[in-house]
């Protein structure tokens, strides 16, 4: 029971990242860049 | 309503956008660091947006920066132009705010930076200011918040009435006269507010819009004789005259209304930069000021609390805890060895490192708001002069040290093709903050903690980047004449606390977030990678790693990199790991070596890792990794920069084989040199060397045609 209800919540947060991912690249902001997202001069906000 | 923020480079635009609508945008003190209009928020006011346009001297179409600040003016109309002005360079800053009150659209002018000038002892008249441009003027301190309510009511007053302020400068008679004749016969079904600026434009016969009235045949050509006889009137060319006057009513404005005591003659900024910019001591400083940051922030500080982070809080605390949670619940073991062997292992391995990185942010955030950073990008100009490169290129490289990405879009400012590409082809040579927890976890397992090893891995990239350089200018493909770089260098001043904590935490939590998301990710495949593979029973789950599919995969690879002095397939597989983010080697390696097991021996877990690696190969693979191909996000900005696929391919090879030769070079010329190890490869490294060196020497297409040239003429 514990591991079907352990992998059930990986599994979740798995499908969590995968979206928040999916819904960041769909938004503009795909650049996994690790230090400085701030300093990405992507122009995110303008390009709706 | 719409407020859109313009103004000089390094005027404050970006700070004040913060502070107005909340974000965390990246500020930085040297121009270029906005090149792309941002929008958000007035914070507190519903409905009101602000954007935040790349700094501009004029509104003449020379620079992409300026283009894209004027078409967003001209045909976005916003409702009121914030004009944001240096106070400590109000003549130059006034020269973009002449043309801005042309546009007829409301303006306000915020002058910046007015606490800086008022200790030089200097003093702006606000009101009279405000009368000699015919706008409001507000004087802020966008850095320490005073002055922005006034300013916020001032801004949405005047947009709320669409209140145009009165066009105070006017032009000589005969450009007058000129102006009204173009406003008659070209401009009369256009509005009222627009017509000047436009005329003022055609005048001065700006291509841009002068392709926009190509239709008016006639009309235009009868024009162009107005403009001519103007032009013979006043013996100088139309956009001269327009400068001149523009300047002389700017010299006017000020001599009215600002009060200089002359109190100090030389700043405090100056006297500084008398010794940091100094011909001699510029560089040395430079390179003890980098070692200190990278020394501290990966050696000492940094290493004390990520020793902690690593060897009790990832090895002792957590691990055992979820461990025995684990355990408790009767989890299957299968499931327990993805969470600890995968999970934990790979994203604890990365964010154990994590304060070191914090404490790197919070030096590379004070040496940004301080106004060092600037002079760096000066100090180089002169270096990469000597070398045929613009100091230009250095500013994606500053702003690289962070992150990759921004840096290789902030090459946009460079106008020429030739020198841009190559700069996006050489920005990532400079260690991003990705790549730092592999640089510290390298100096700590193979190095022992050594303290050169961090800003060697610094300096690397600087050397690799002006290699490149010289080798590259003198091909044909990027052969060619030096673009100038001007450049203002921005007083220096203490950073606040809070901005520079910002910065800190923006970056690092930039970071913790990609180490739960990317990276969790990766650990999932590398685990399932690692722990199945094909055994004699068939595939299936395997003890040893060995027979994995990550060895099958690492060991396909692992032929390449065997004359680099770490063909073993773990090194290959974290090396390829980290091309989806570079903080998938140190997550890998953690996996592959088990970081969150404790080790039966009492041997530190890394310590693993540095066994198997000499000092040689270990540093081999150290710079393999910094100099090779940035990760996938970063190759997707390259290939967006380049707009073209052949270059991008060009640029990712040539990143890819450079790295692959300094790596060669080292771990071959190391193992001669420290182990006395002498073979093919010595021989094949000493002659790549030799032609390395002749690329480096040889002489560019120009000075051939030069030399070809004088002994023509000579003759």
């Amino acid at each position: 029971m514990a591991t079907v209800l352990i992998s059930l919540g990986l599994i979740a947060v798995v499908a969590l990242i995968v979206r928040s991912m999916y819904n960041d690249k769909k938004n503009g902001k795909s650049c996994h860049c690790g230090a400085n997202c701030g300093a990405c001069t992507k122009g995110c906000h303008s390009q709706k | 309503m719409k407020i859109a923020l313009a103004g000089n480079p390094n005027s404050g635009k970006t700070t004040l956008f913060n502070v107005l609508t909340g974000s965390n945008q990246f500020v930085g003190n040297w121009p270029g660091v906005t090149v792309e209009k941002k929008e958000g928020k007035l914070k507190g006011h519903k409905g009101i947006s602000v954007i935040d346009l790349p700094g501009i001297y004029s509104l003449s179409p020379y620079t992409p920066e300026e283009v894209i600040t004027r078409k967003f003016l001209l045909e976005e109309q916003p409702d009121v132009i914030l004009n944001i002005v240096d106070g400590t360079n109000l003549e130059r800053n006034l020269y973009l705010t002449t043309q801005l009150l042309e546009l007829g659209i409301p303006l306000v002018l915020a002058v910046n930076m007015g606490d800086v000038l008022a200790k030089s002892g200097d003093n702006i008249d606000y009101a009279k200011l405000g009368k000699a441009l015919g706008c409001q003027v507000v004087a802020i301190s966008a850095l320490k918040g005073t002055g922005i309510k006034e300013m916020v009511d001032e801004v949405l007053a005047v947009g709320r009435e669409n209140k145009l302020h009165s066009i105070m400068h006017k032009y000589s008679g005969s450009v007058e006269h000129t102006l009204a004749h173009i406003e008659e016969a070209l401009l009369h079904d256009l509005p009222l507010n627009q017509q000047r600026w436009y005329a003022i434009k055609i005048f001065e016969q700006d291509e841009l819009v002068m392709q926009k009235f190509q239709a008016f045949g006639a009309e235009l050509e009868h024009i162009k004789k107005d403009i001519a006889e103007c032009e013979k009137e006043m013996d100088d060319d139309a956009e001269s005259i327009i400068i001149a006057e523009r300047y002389s009513f700017i010299e006017k404005v000020i001599k009215d209304c600002l009060r200089r005591t002359g109190k100090s003659k030389m700043s405090t900024s100056d006297k500084i930069d008398r010794i940091v910019t100094n011909r001699f001591l510029a560089l040395p400083i430079f390179a003890v000021i980098m070692t200190a940051v990278y020394y501290i922030s990966v050696t000492t500080v940094g290493t004390w609390v990520t020793d902690w982070t690593n060897d009790v809080l990832f090895e002792e605390i957590i691990p055992p805890a979820i461990e025995s949670f684990l355990v408790a619940v009767g989890c299957a073991p299968l499931l327990q060895s993805l969470i600890l062997d995968g999970i934990v292992a790979g994203v604890g391995a990365v964010l154990g490192f994590v304060p070191q990185i914090l404490v790197l942010f919070i030096f590379l955030a004070f040496l940004e708001s301080c106004g060092y950073m600037a002079r760096i990008a000066f100090i180089m100009d002169r270096i990469f002069r000597r070398f045929g490169l613009s100091g230009k290129s250095f500013i994606p490289m500053l702003i690289g040290t962070g992150c990759g990405i921004p840096g290789i879009m902030a090459s946009r400012t460079i106008e020429n093709t030739r020198d841009r590409r190559m700069t996006i082809m050489t920005t990532t040579f400079i260690p991003c903050g990705a790549k730092l927890p592999f640089i510290a976890l390298m100096a700590g397992a193979v190095f022992g903690g050594a303290w050169w090893v961090a800003p060697s891995a610094y300096f690397m990239g600087i050397a690799a980047i002006i290699c490149s350089g010289i080798i590259l200018k003198k091909t044909k493909m990027f052969a060619g004449e030096v673009a100038p770089f001007v450049m203002e260098l921005p007083a220096y001043h203490w950073p606040t606390v809070g901005n520079v904590l910002r910065s800190m935490w923006e970056r690092g939590w930039s970071f913790i977030k990609k180490a739960g998301t990317i990276i969790l990710l990766s650990t999932i495949v590398i685990w399932f990678l690692s722990g199945f593979g094909f055994t004699d029973q068939g595939f299936g789950v395997t003890d040893d790693i060995n027979q994995s599919l990550l060895a099958a995969v690492g060991s396909a690879f692992a032929v390449i990199f065997a004359p680099l002095g770490w063909g073993s397939w773990e090194y290959s597989v974290a090396t390829i790991g980290g091309l989806v983010a570079k903080e998938n080697i140190v997550a890998t390696l953690g996996i592959i070596f088990g970081f969150a097991e404790v080790a039966e021996d009492g041997v530190e877990i890394w310590g693993l890792l540095g066994a198997q690696l000499t000092v040689v190969s270990g540093y081999s693979f150290l710079i393999f990794n910094l100099l090779c191909a940035p990760c996938f996000a970063a190759m997707g900005a390259i290939r967006r920069e380049m707009n073209n696929g052949k270059w991008t391919a060009f640029a990712i090879g040539y990143q890819c084989a450079f790295a692959y030769f300094v790596a060669f070079t080292i771990n071959q010329l190391g193992n001669l040199f420290l182990f006395g190890t002498f073979g093919i490869g010595t021989v094949i490294a000493l002659i790549a060397l030799v032609g390395f060196v002749y690329l480096l020497v040889r002489k560019s297409p120009e000075e051939k045609l030069e030399k070809t040239a004088a002994k023509l003429i000579a003759e």
